[in-house]
């Protein structure tokens, strides 16, 4: 670094201390409704966790938090929005996988969530879990690879670019194995033709096929995390199972327009963790195969970037794109 | 038999305690409300109450959302009936004969027929239900992408029947409403299509959007633009209820409507949607007078509304049986049971007999409730004919916009509807009938789904859809349905031509 920059990179935090120290309205934030941006239609996997997390949310800022539903353009416009916002922390947004990592590769965003956007903090992690139906009668994650060595597996997912999907595909690519994809509008349809026997398998959130894995219509093989999932300690996790290096996970988190107050960014870091720590919120986090994420701030953006270099090597192999 | 009794009986006992019972009340009062009220629908109502749920007990929280959508469904009608805006894809059926007759002053029969059809067909579900939930299961799950593609293509073949004018004219307003359900991202490819760069159409055309536009604002320029006719029709309001006589001419079409929505309601993806079109194909196929049809027939209205209520009733199946929402509506269900600690699936018949049976017998007292909720409200909503147009119209405008932009929050959204609600004018203009337009759109988004998806799965072998039994079956009686629909119009079109010379 230079000298040049580095007085200037001394004057920019002396600038931003300053500025913190300044306005009164960062310290009694919120005093007017914080909007939360979440980028799907209300009633789905995303939205319900904005949901609950809004409500919890209200009693630690101590004041109101109102979700608002801006959907389309695969979750493109949410981000949007919040971009052009003013970063004030009036305007947030629930961040999740697609959008905020996948969606760079595949489409030309007006928005690039790395530049336009301040990560706040991570909230939760939530494990997907490899299933399998009636079609296909594997009992383990290793007999499901020797299968598709033989044969090419038809699996569903829950539309295309979705978490679902590129979970499929890093897994396909690290198995070396060529499968068949199948997309579907949402889980739900997907797995209806999952346990029809219409499709071989598939990779899902937990509580799309819970019940169904308890009663024994699916089985499941294994859970795509790190570490294995608590309300199904028997499963193994795909790196277990035999490929070491697997790890995919759906994950949300809360971000604001670039620029927020850090008194604001700070408040709101706080109050996420005060959330994350209410056990009536952890338990609905766990029923959706979540688990809080301690990420804040920078370690977030840090894991972010991480994230998307790695998605992006997979939707590169895959060879999708959005022209 | 007496297992069925038995477990109705459990289920009433729990549904009939006075904090149930206020429970569904209060979710078939709202759902009342949010059906007739044009663009705010079930989905959106229930995920905003999802959080609230939270502090109820399980039993009382997902009977209060069952009650919000099964109450939407009926709201929906009286707001077809009235205004000839259909809020879901269901009441677009009620709306063709159902807005005829409200001209006509027989608006009070029409409710009429709709409320007492309704409850009917959802006493009947509520025993469906009941008796013969799991077989009901295994049927829907036959169902794979191509045996769906073929029952598609049986229901569009149903749209041409639902025509009472050209045949010509019906098969083009079909083909536009599928090619616009295809404008938005390639669900494969995600590549836009049909977009002209436009940000609003990336996800497609909503469907309230173009039922508000087409049939909703396309109504109002027509009634501005010809005061006098209808001025006319308003003068009349006429009987309230049907005479038994009435009933008595409207019980099979209501019974027909009935198992017809029981059976359809069950397919997964949304099957349900299919059921009142197919009872009014099946009303005017056995009718006497089917050139009356799309004129204001009771019989169009008492069917497809039964059916209609029949379908949302078992669409509950699935869910309950096997933890598989067949729609958005039953996905949000799902999340409720979540929130509340109950994993859907077989399992909770076992586990929670007193939620499962409660949530069952609830539906029956939930109907029941509509019907007393209701019947008062017909004259009201009658009266609101009355008022006189220059002060009702824009406060039906004022309402759809408000409907529209809280779909998405987004004004693009209001402004589409306003095109289209010029397009919906020039079809009247043109004489073509939005109805075939709004099941080819409905249809044409399932058909191309399950399309791609049969062809990814079987390789891109067409005879993917021969060699599936049920398939091939369906397809057979689209076959059917259409030479028999092709036949007479055909013949007749020989006789006008013969007439002429």
């Amino acid at each position: 670094m230079t000298q040049f920059t580095r007085r200037f990179m001394l004057a920019i935090g002396a600038a931003s201390i300053s500025v913190s120290a300044l306005p009164a309205f960062a310290q009694d934030y919120p005093t007017k409704p914080v909007t939360l941006v979440v980028s799907y239609a209300a009633g789905g996997g995303t939205d319900a966790i904005a949901r609950v997390f809004a409500a919890r949310l209200e009693k630690a800022l101590d004041g109101r938090v109102i979700v608002e539903n801006r959907p389309g353009a695969a979750a493109n416009i949410g981000t949007d929005v919040v971009a052009k916002s003013d970063p004030d922390g009036y305007t947030l947004l629930i961040g999740n996988q697609g959008p905020m990592v996948v969606n760079p590769h595949i489409f030309k965003l007006r928005n690039d969530p790395a530049e336009t956007l301040d990560p706040i903090a991570m909230i939760a992690d939530a494990q997907l879990v490899v299933v399998v139906g009636p079609r296909l009668p594997v009992k383990s994650m290793a007999e499901l690879l020797e299968k598709a060595k033989s044969q090419r597996l038809v699996y569903g997912s829950a539309g295309n670019a979705s978490a679902s999907h590129v979970a499929t595909l890093l897994m396909g690519q690290m198995a070396h194995v060529d499968l068949k994809h199948v997309p579907y509008k949402g889980a739900g349809p997907a797995v209806n033709d999952l346990v029809g026997g219409h499709v071989d398998f598939m990779v899902t959130t937990v509580p799309s096929v819970i019940g169904l894995i308890q009663n024994g219509t699916l089985t499941a093989l294994a859970v795509t995390g790190k570490e294995r999932f608590p309300a199904l300690p028997d499963l193994p996790t795909v790196a277990e199972a035999g490929l070491p290096e697997y790890s995919a996970t759906a994950w949300y988190g809360l971000l604001g327009p670039k620029g927020l107050p850090e008194e604001v960014r700070q408040k709101l870091a706080g109050a996420t963790a005060e959330t994350l720590a209410d056990p009536a919120f952890l338990e609905s986090l766990q029923k959706d195969g979540g688990v809080p994420s301690h990420l804040v701030g920078k370690d977030f953006a840090d894991f972010m970037a991480s994230e998307r270099e790695r998605w992006g090597e997979v939707v590169k192999a895959a060879n999708i794109k959005v022209e | 038999m007496i297992e069925t009794i038995e477990h109705l009986g459990l289920g009433l006992s729990v549904a009939l305690t006075l904090q149930n019972v206020f429970f569904c009340f209060v979710g078939c009062l709202i759902g009342t409300l949010v059906g007739v009220l044009p663009g705010v629908g079930p989905v959106a109502t229930i995920s905003i109450l999802l959080p609230v749920t939270l502090s109820l007990d399980p039993t009382g929280a997902l009977i209060m959302l069952a009650g919000i959508y099964y109450g939407a469904q009926y709201g929906g009608s009286t707001t077809a009936i009235l205004v000839n805006i259909p809020g879901e894809a269901t009441a677009v059926v009620t709306a063709i004969d159902g807005h005829e007759m409200a001209k006509r002053g027989k608006a009070g029969l029409a409710l009429g027929l709709a409320a007492i059809g309704s409850f009917i067909a959802g006493t009947f579900a509520t025993i469906v239900i009941a008796a013969l939930a799991t077989p009901m299961t295994k049927l829907g799950l036959l169902f794979g992408p191509a045996e769906y593609f073929s029952l598609m293509i049986m229901g569009l073949v149903l749209a041409v029947v639902l025509a009472h004018g050209s045949l010509v004219k019906a098969l083009a307003m079909i083909v536009a409403g599928v090619l616009l359900s295809c404008v938005g991202a390639d669900m494969e490819t995600g590549r836009e299509r049909m977009t002209f760069g436009l940000h609003m159409l990336t996800d497609g055309i909503e469907f309230v959007v173009l039922a508000m536009g087409i049939f909703g604002f396309g109504e109002i320029f027509k009634n501005l633009a010809d005061p006098e006719k209808r001025d006319v029709v308003r003068g009349k309001i006429g009987r309230l209820l049907p005479t038994l006589a009435e009933l008595r001419e409207n019980i099979r079409p209501i019974l027909r409507g009935t198992g017809l929505g029981s059976v359809l309601g069950v397919l997964p993806g949304n099957g349900a949607i299919l059921a009142p079109f197919a009872s009014y194909a099946l009303e005017k196929r056995l009718s006497d007078r089917p050139q009356d049809f799309g004129k204001g027939v009771p019989a169009a209205v008492a069917g497809p509304e039964s059916a209609n209520n029949a379908g949302a009733q078992t669409s509950f199946i699935p869910l309950l049986t096997l933890g598989l929402p067949p729609n958005a509506v039953m996905a949000l269900m799902v999340g409720a049971m979540m929130i509340q600690g109950i994993v859907p699936g077989p399992q909770v018949i076992e586990n929670n007999p007193d939620l499962f049976w409660g949530l069952v017998a609830s539906m029956w007292i939930g109907n029941l409730m509509l019907v007393v909720i209701n019947l008062p409200l017909i004259g009201l909503w009658v009266k609101l004919l009355k008022v006189p147009y220059r002060l009702l119209f824009p406060a039906i405008v004022a309402f759809c916009c408000i409907g529209l932009f809280s779909i998405s929050n987004d004004p693009a959204q209001v402004m589409m509807a306003g095109v289209l609600g010029l397009l919906g004018f020039a079809l009247y203009k043109l004489q073509f009938e939005a109805a075939p337009l709004a099941l080819g759109f409905v249809l044409g988004r399932l058909l191309e789904e399950k399309l791609r998806q049969a062809l990814l799965i079987s390789d891109g072998s067409m005879t993917t859809f021969l060699t599936s039994p049920l398939s091939a079956f369906l397809l057979l009686i689209g076959l059917v349905a259409l030479v028999i629909a092709v036949l007479p119009s055909m013949r007749k079109s020989r006789d006008e031509i013969f007439t002429d010379a």
